[in-house]
C-alpha cells in the first residue's frame, strides 16, 4: 500500500543553485520561458505552467549582519486543498502518497485552482488550456525514485521520504536551529490540513515573501459541499461565491505581498 | 587538492577564500554539508556576499586582491600566540632549516633584484649547507637563521591593524577568523580562482601553504590545500602539459639551454631524467635508443627569450604565427583586455577552430564593429562530439581520473577531438613521407598507431606505459618507478599503473570503503598510486602511528614492517620505517624531502661527490615568502613600501592603466553557478539562459544612491580599457569599505557572455587588466579600476 | 482593487464558456489505477562525466533506441551520489541542440559566411596548412650563450609559426594526443585555459 510521502526542505541549507528548478523541467519536458531579473539572482516570479518549481531570493541586511534567504516555490501538496474544493470539473484528485494532482483528461481550464489556492501555484496554460503545477513526480515516486528536485539537490537542503520520518526529522532540525534562529519555524506541517511538502524556515514567513495563514476561502466550502452537487445551473453564483471568499481571504492577508512589495523591500535601506 | 570532495566531510573548520564554491563548485557544498551536520565551522572571505557566504558561520568582506595582507596577519598571529604545530614543523617542515646569511627583505624587495630584467636571482635565497651539501638544521626554532625566524620577522610587519587598512576587514574580524581557524582542527583552505587570477597568485596560495603548515593541517583527513579547479579536465590538461613549460607530468620544458638529454639531467636531476627518457619511448618507441640521446634533439626546444603564455601570445599573431590551433577554448571572451583578440586573429593565415558550438572565437572574423571583408584570414571550423558522446577519461579536482564510455552517437557526425588530432596528424605525416630531411623526422619516427580509428583506450594504455622489453602494459606504478631506465615508457608518468595491464582502473566503480572517512579508493583511480590524501605520513607521529585515531589513513606496520592503512601511503618507500631519513619525509617531491615554509633555492644531489643532483626545488620568482603587494590597477598606494606598491617582477600585458582619480572603483569578476567560463557551451543551453538571462553589475546601495542608479537600470561601466553596459544590480551584499581609512567601492561582474549563442551579451573582460602574475602567468583577472554611470 | 496578481476578472469573464461541471466528487482509486508510467521504461543506462566545474560528477545517461531520453546524476558515484548542480542537470539539451554545426565549415579570406566543406576536405586544407607553415617558419639551430659565456649553435628543431591552444575541455587522451602533436610537428607554443 502506498504511503504518504514528505518532502522536507531546509531553507537553511538551500544555496540558491536553482539545480531544482532546471531537474524539474528536464525531467517533466517542460520548456524554458523568457526571463528577467526580479530581485537579486532571482529570475522567475511565480510558477507557471510550464515553471513548476523555482527559487526567491531574500537579502537583508541589519546591524551589520547580511543574510541572503532562498526559497524553493513549488505545489505544496495540501491534505486539505482548496484547488480540489474549486476544480468545476474535478479533475484535482488526491494520491495515497499526499500529492494533489490535476487529471488533465478533466481539467477545463476554468483557472478556479489559480485563485483558490492561498499561494497561488496552479496557472492555466493559455494554449492547452489545462492547469498545470507541480506533480511531486508522482511518475517518479511510484516508481521508487525520488522527485528530480530532491534526487538533484546537491546541498541536500530538498529531502524526500516517508511522512513520519521525515516531519520527526524536521521537527529535530528546527529544534538544532532555533537556538541561534528564535523565529525559526516549521512552515506547512499546520497549513490546509498539513502540506506534503514542509519547510524549515529560519524566519517568519513574511520574510520570504509567505502568506502567514494560508487558509481556504469560506465560499469554497459552501461551493463544494452545498452549490457543486447541484450540477452547472449554479455555476455563475458560485463563481461569484469564490471571489468574495477569496478577497476576504486577501484582506486578512492570506496571500503572498504583492509582487512590488516583496521586490523592492530591499531597495528602502539604502542609504 | 591535495585531498578529495569526499574528505571535505572530514575537515572542521573551512576557510573558504577565492572560492565561491556553492556557485561554481556545488558538489562541494554537499561534502561541506556533512562536515557542518557533525558540527565543522564555515568561514568566507570573498569580495562579496556570494550564495557560499549565506552559508558561513563567519563572512568578511575583502577588498579585491589583498588576501596576503590578513593572511600575512594571520601567520603573525600564529607566531606570536604559538599556535603553531611544534611537532610538526620539527618533523615535516623546514622550519629548523637555518638560511643563507645573504638572504635579505628591504624595502619591498627580496635579495637578488635585478633592475634591468627586472627579474630575481633567487641564488641568495638559499639555504646554509653542511659538507654533504645538505641543509644545515638547527637544534632550536628561534635560532636567528632559521626559516622560522625568518618568517617571524617577515611577517612582524603584519599587524591585524595594517591588514584592517589594506583589506577593508576589520580588525575584530580578521582575529575572530584567525583564532577560530587556530581552535578548530583539521582546517582546510578552499580556493579557486578567486585567489590565482592576480599578479600575487602564486604567493596568495603559497600564504596558505605556510599556514596550513604552521597548523599541522596538510597530510591528514580533513586537514589540506583544496584548489577548486575550474574545468572538467583541467587537471588532466595540466597532467598533460597543454603547457609551454612543462612536458606531460610536469616534466620542465627543455630550453636550448639544454642541448643534450645530459645537460637536461645536469640541469633538472635524475628525478626528471626517468620520466623524460619513458616519454620519450613512449614518443619514438624502438626508434630511441640510449645511442641517439632517445631522440631528445626531435623534441623542440624553447628560447627562453621567447617562451609567450597564453595572454603573451597575442602580440606574436602574424608576426610569429602565421597558423593557429584553437581546440575548445572561446579565447576572444576569456582574454583579459580582450578587444586584442579579434584584431591579432586578423593577422593569421589560418584559424582552426575546434568546439561543440560556433563560439564567439569561431567566428572572431564577423565580431562586432568587424567587417568581414577586412579579415584576411581563413578559417576552418570543426564540430567536436559532445562529452558523452566519446569514450575517455577525464581527471577532476582531486587527482581523480574517470573513464566513460560513449553514450550516443555523436550528433551530426560531430567527430571526437581525439580522431580528429588523429587524422591531422596522420595527414599531415602523410605529406611528409619519404623525407629524408632531418627537421621531418620527428614526425616520421614517432610512435603514433591508435587504430583505423583512433581508440582513446589505446592513448590511455600509452599513458599507463609498457615495459619495452616485452611490448606488455605496465601492472602498476611500481612497474615505471622500479623499471631501468630505457625500458619502460610512459606517456604521462602520474599516470603509470592507470590502466594496469588487464583492468581499467580509471573505469573502476566499486564503492566499498571500510575507512570511516568516504577515501572510496575502488572508484576510479587517483594519480599517483592511488593516493587520495597527498603527503599523508604527515597524519602520523615520529613512530609512524596516526596522530588522529578517528581519521587514520596511514600507518606503520612493524610486523609486516612496512607502511600501510586506508589510503595509499605516500612515502619514498613503503618498506622504510619512520625511524629512516625516507620514512621520515612527508613530501617526498620536494628536494628536501619536507614542507617548505620558505622556497628556498636548493638542489639536492645523492652524495656530496655528486655532479648530477637529484632533484631541483620548484622556485616562487618573485619571493621565498609572500609579501603584499598592490594590484596593478588600484586605488590607493601600498602602506608597506610605497616606492615598491606592486609586484615589481609581474609583467603588464595591457597598453593602458587607468587612474584611480579617473577610474574611482574596484571591479572583480566572477562565474556564476548558471553559466560556465565563456559561456560556449551554457549560453547555448536554453535552461540555463532562462535561469540566469543576462550579464549585470552588482554595486553597494550606497554608490546606487550616490550616483543614482536605481535597480535594472542600464549602466556602463567602464575601463581605460573599454567599456560594456549591463543591467544594474542593486544590493547589500557588497558593501561600502575604507582602504586606508578612504572609502573605497567594488563593483563585481560576471564575464560569461559574448556576442554569439543563444543569449548574447556583453564582455566583461574588455574591462579587465592585463598583467600576469609572474611565476603562473595567470591574469589579474580579479582586480582592475573602473567607472560606472547611468547608461 | 487587485485581488491576485493573476488577473482574476480575466478569469470570472473565461466562466461563461464553462458549462458543465461534473459533481462526480474525487475518486482517487479510479486515478491510481491509470498508473504513472516512467519514461525510462525500455531504456539502457550509461554513465558519463559532467562537463562543467572539476567536480567530476557522474551523470547517467537513459537512453532507448540509441537516442538520449532524460540524462540525471548517477548515484552510483561516490562523488555526487545522484545529485548534480543546475548546469549539470541542464546537459541533456545539448544532445540535440538544433544549432549544432552540420558539418565542418569554411571561410575564406574576406568573406561574410561559412561554407559547409567536408570532414575530408577539412583534413587535407588543414595538414596542407600545416606543412606550408612548418616549412617555411622552421628554425633548425640557434646560437645561445652558455653559461661560460661562450656562444654556439644549438639544434632547437622549432615550428616557429604554429601556435596551438589546446583544451580543458576535452578528455585525457585528447588534451595528451594535442600536447603530442604539437610537439612531433615542432611547436612548443602550446598554451590552455589552465594558464588564465
Amino acid at each position: 500500500m502506498t504511503t504518504r510521502k514528505l518532502v522536507f526542505t531546509d531553507t537553511s541549507l538551500c544555496t540558491g543553485c536553482k539545480a531544482c528548478s532546471v531537474a524539474c523541467k528536464a525531467w517533466n519536458d517542460l520548456p524554458p520561458e523568457k526571463t528577467d531579473f526580479v530581485t537579486s539572482y532571482q529570475v522567475q516570479k511565480e510558477t507557471t505552467a510550464k515553471t513548476w518549481t523555482y527559487i526567491s531570493f531574500h537579502e537583508k541586511f541589519a546591524n551589520g549582519k547580511m543574510t541572503m534567504r532562498m526559497f524553493k516555490h513549488q505545489c505544496y501538496h495540501c491534505a486539505d486543498p482548496s484547488c480540489m474544493k474549486a476544480c468545476s470539473s474535478d479533475a484535482i484528485y488526491k494520491t495515497e502518497s499526499g500529492y494533489t494532482l490535476i487529471d488533465h483528461d478533466k481539467c477545463i481550464g476554468c483557472g478556479y485552482c489559480v485563485s483558490s489556492c492561498p499561494w497561488e501555484v496552479p496557472m492555466v496554460d493559455p494554449e492547452t488550456k489545462k492547469s498545470y503545477k507541480c506533480t511531486g513526480c508522482i511518475d517518479r515516486v511510484e516508481n521508487g525514485m525520488l522527485p528530480a528536485c530532491a534526487f538533484t539537490c546537491q546541498p541536500g537542503a530538498i529531502q524526500f521520504g516517508e511522512y513520519n520520518e521525515m516531519i520527526k526529522k524536521a521537527r529535530i532540525r528546527l529544534a538544532e536551529v532555533l537556538e541561534f534562529y528564535p523565529n525559526a519555524n516549521l512552515y506547512g506541517e499546520k497549513l490546509m490540513g498539513g502540506t506534503n511538502y514542509v519547510y524549515l524556515l529560519l524566519d517568519k514567513p513574511d520574510t520570504y515573501g509567505l502568506p502567514k495563514n494560508p487558509s481556504t476561502p469560506w465560499s469554497l466550502t459552501l461551493w463544494k459541499s452545498v452549490i457543486h452537487p447541484l450540477g452547472g445551473v449554479a455555476i455563475g453564483a458560485a463563481a461569484l461565491a469564490v471571489i468574495a471568499g477569496v478577497a476576504s481571504n486577501a484582506a486578512l492577508g492570506n496571500y503572498r505581498a504583492k509582487k512590488e512589495n516583496a521586490e523592492n523591500s530591499h531597495m528602502e535601506g539604502g542609504e | 587538492m591535495t585531498n578529495s570532495w569526499q574528505d571535505m566531510q572530514n575537515t572542521a573548520c573551512f576557510l573558504i577564500a577565492g572560492s565561491n564554491c556553492a556557485e561554481n563548485h556545488p558538489i562541494a557544498m554537499k561534502w561541506i554539508n556533512k562536515a557542518r551536520a557533525k558540527g565543522a565551522k564555515v568561514i568566507v572571505v570573498d569580495p562579496r556576499f556570494t550564495r557560499t557566504a549565506s552559508q558561513a558561520d563567519i563572512f568578511a568582506q575583502i577588498r579585491p586582491g589583498t588576501d596576503i595582507a590578513y593572511l600575512g596577519a594571520m601567520i603573525k598571529y600564529i607566531i606570536d600566540n604559538r599556535e603553531y604545530d611544534e611537532k610538526y614543523l620539527k618533523n615535516f617542515t623546514n622550519a629548523y632549516y637555518k638560511v643563507s646569511k645573504d638572504y635579505k627583505f628591504e624595502d619591498g624587495f627580496f635579495s637578488g633584484f635585478n633592475e634591468e630584467t627586472r627579474k630575481y636571482d633567487t641564488s641568495t635565497w638559499g639555504y646554509q649547507l653542511g659538507a654533504d651539501r645538505k641543509p644545515i638544521i638547527a637544534d632550536n626554532l628561534e635560532d636567528p637563521d632559521t626559516v622560522f625566524s625568518k618568517l617571524k620577522e617577515h611577517y612582524s610587519r603584519y599587524t591585524m591593524e595594517l591588514a584592517e587598512k589594506i583589506t577593508g576587514m576589520p580588525v575584530e574580524k580578521i582575529l575572530e577568523i584567525t583564532e577560530t581557524f587556530c581552535r578548530i582542527r583539521p582546517g582546510s583552505f578552499l580556493y579557486a580562482l578567486g585567489m590565482t587570477q592576480h599578479t600575487t597568485a602564486v604567493q596568495g596560495i603559497r600564504a596558505y601553504a605556510i599556514i596550513q603548515l604552521l597548523l599541522g593541517n596538510i597530510g591528514k583527513a580533513g586537514g589540506s590545500v583544496q584548489a577548486l579547479r575550474g574545468e572538467p579536465n583541467v587537471q588532466g590538461s595540466t597532467d598533460m602539459a597543454n603547457l609551454i613549460s612543462n612536458l606531460p607530468g610536469y616534466i620542465p620544458y627543455p630550453t636550448n639551454a639544454q642541448n643534450t638529454l645530459a645537460d637536461f639531467q645536469l640541469k633538472h636531476g635524475s628525478a626528471q631524467y626517468k620520466p623524460m627518457v619513458a616519454l620519450l619511448k613512449a614518443w619514438f618507441g624502438d626508434n630511441a635508443t640510449a645511442a641517439n640521446d632517445y631522440c631528445y634533439d626531435l623534441i623542440p626546444k624553447t628560447n627562453p627569450a621567447n617562451s609567450p603564455t597564453f595572454v603573451q601570445m597575442y602580440k606574436k599573431m602574424g608576426e610569429q604565427f602565421k597558423l593557429m590551433f584553437s581546440v575548445g577554448s572561446n579565447s576572444l571572451i576569456s582574454i583579459p583586455d580582450c578587444s586584442v583578440v579579434g584584431p591579432a586573429y586578423d593577422k593569421l593565415e589560418m584559424m582552426v577552430v575546434v568546439d561543440i558550438f560556433e563560439t564567439e572565437t569561431a567566428q572572431f572574423w564577423r565580431r562586432p564593429g568587424m567587417s568581414p571583408a577586412d579579415c584576411p584570414t581563413e578559417v576552418i571550423f570543426l564540430p567536436a562530439a559532445f562529452v558523452y558522446e566519446k569514450a575517455g577519461s577525464m581527471t577532476n579536482s582531486s587527482r581523480l581520473i574517470q573513464w566513460k564510455e560513449a553514450a550516443l552517437e555523436p550528433l551530426n557526425g560531430c567527430m571526437p577531438d581525439l580522431d580528429i588530432i588523429d587524422e591531422v596528424f596522420r595527414k599531415v605525416r602523410d605529406l611528409y613521407a619519404g623525407s629524408t630531411d632531418p627537421k621531418d623526422a620527428a614526425i616520421l619516427k614517432s610512435r603514433w598507431d591508435y587504430g583505423h580509428v583512433a581508440d582513446p583506450l589505446k592513448v590511455l594504455q600509452e599513458l599507463n606505459g609498457y615495459d619495452e622489453t616485452t611490448g606488455q602494459l605496465l601492472p602498476n606504478l611500481a612497474g615505471y618507478l622500479n623499471g631501468a631506465i630505457g625500458t619502460v615508457s610512459t606517456g604521462c608518468w602520474q599516470y603509470a599503473g592507470v590502466t594496469g595491464a588487464g583492468t581499467n582502473f580509471a573505469a573502476r566503480r566499486g564503492d566499498a570503503d571500510d575507512s570511516g572517512l568516504r577515501l572510496d579508493r575502488n572508484f576510479a583511480y587517483a594519480w599517483p598510486g592511488n593516493i587520495r590524501v597527498l603527503y599523508n605520513r604527515a597524519s602520523c607521529d615520529e613512530n609512524g602511528q596516526p596522530l588522529d585515531p578517528e581519521r587514520a589513513l596511514i600507518w606503520w606496520d612493524p610486523v609486516l614492517g612496512e607502511w600501510t592503512g586506508n589510503d595509499g601511503p605516500d612515502v619514498v618507500d613503503k618498506t622504510k620505517g619512520p625511524d629512516t631519513p625516507e620514512g621520515k619525509q612527508a613530501f617526498r617531491f620536494n628536494p628536501e624531502g619536507a614542507g617548505r615554509l620558505f622556497t628556498a633555492a636548493y638542489t639536492s644531489y645523492p652524495d656530496a661527490a655528486a655532479v648530477i643532483p637529484t632533484r631541483s626545488a620548484g622556485m616562487t620568482v618573485d619571493g621565498p615568502m609572500p609579501e603584499f603587494f598592490e594590484p596593478t590597477e588600484s586605488p590607493t598606494e601600498n602602506i608597506l613600501h610605497p616606492k615598491v606598491s606592486k609586484n615589481p617582477v609581474a609583467p603588464v600585458i595591457s597598453e593602458i592603466i587607468g587612474s584611480s582619480e579617473e577610474y574611482p572603483y574596484v571591479l572583480t569578476t566572477y562565474g556564476v553557478t548558471e553559466h560556465f567560463c565563456a559561456g560556449g557551451i551554457t549560453r547555448n543551453i536554453p535552461y540555463l539562459n532562462e535561469i540566469m538571462p543576462q550579464p549585470f553589475a552588482e554595486i553597494s546601495t550606497k554608490l546606487a544612491y550616490k550616483l543614482g542608479i536605481k535597480e535594472g537600470d542600464k549602466v556602463e561601466v567602464s575601463s581605460a580599457r573599454g567599456k560594456v553596459v549591463v543591467h544594474a544590480m542593486v544590493t547589500e551584499r557588497i558593501q561600502s569599505y575604507k582602504v586606508n581609512g578612504k572609502d573605497a567601492e567594488t563593483i563585481g561582474m560576471p564575464w560569461s557572455w559574448g556576442f554569439a549563442g543563444l543569449s548574447p551579451g556583453p564582455s566583461t573582460n574588455n574591462l579587465t587588466m592585463s598583467s600576469l602574475d609572474p611565476g603562473a602567468g595567470t591574469p589579474e583577472y580579479k582586480c582592475c579600476l573602473v567607472n560606472i554611470r547611468r547608461a | 482593487m487587485e485581488v491576485t496578481r493573476r488577473g482574476f476578472l480575466k478569469l470570472v469573464g473565461g466562466i461563461s464558456v464553462v458549462t458543465f461541471a461534473t459533481g462526480l466528487g474525487i475518486d482517487a482509486a479510479a486515478a491510481e489505477t491509470k498508473g504513472y508510467a516512467l519514461k525510462l521504461e525500455g531504456c539502457i543506462k550509461i554513465p558519463s562525466i559532467c562537463h562543467f566545474c572539476s567536480g567530476g560528477c557522474s551523470l547517467l545517461l537513459y537512453i532507448k533506441n540509441g537516442k538520449l531520453v532524460h540524462l540525471e546524476g548517477d548515484p552510483d558515484s561516490p562523488i555526487n551520489e545522484g545529485t548534480l548542480c543546475s548546469k549539470a542537470s541542464s546537459l541533456e539539451q545539448v544532445a540535440y541542440a538544433e544549432h549544432r554545426p552540420k558539418t565542418p565549415l569554411y571561410r575564406a579570406p574576406g568573406s561574410d559566411q561559412w561554407e559547409s566543406i567536408t570532414w575530408e576536405d577539412a583534413y587535407e586544407r588543414i595538414a596542407r596548412k600545416t606543412k606550408e607553415v612548418r616549412d617555411k617558419t622552421w628554425v633548425s639551430t640557434e646560437e645561445v650563450t652558455g653559461a661560460d659565456g661562450i656562444k654556439k649553435t644549438v639544434t632547437v628543431n622549432r615550428a616557429e609559426g604554429i601556435g596551438v591552444i589546446g583544451s580543458a575541455e576535452i578528455d585525457n587522451e585528447e588534451s595528451y594526443l594535442l600536447s603530442k602533436f604539437s610537439r612531433l610537428i615542432g611547436t612548443p607554443y602550446h598554451e590552455h585555459q589552465a594558464r588564465i
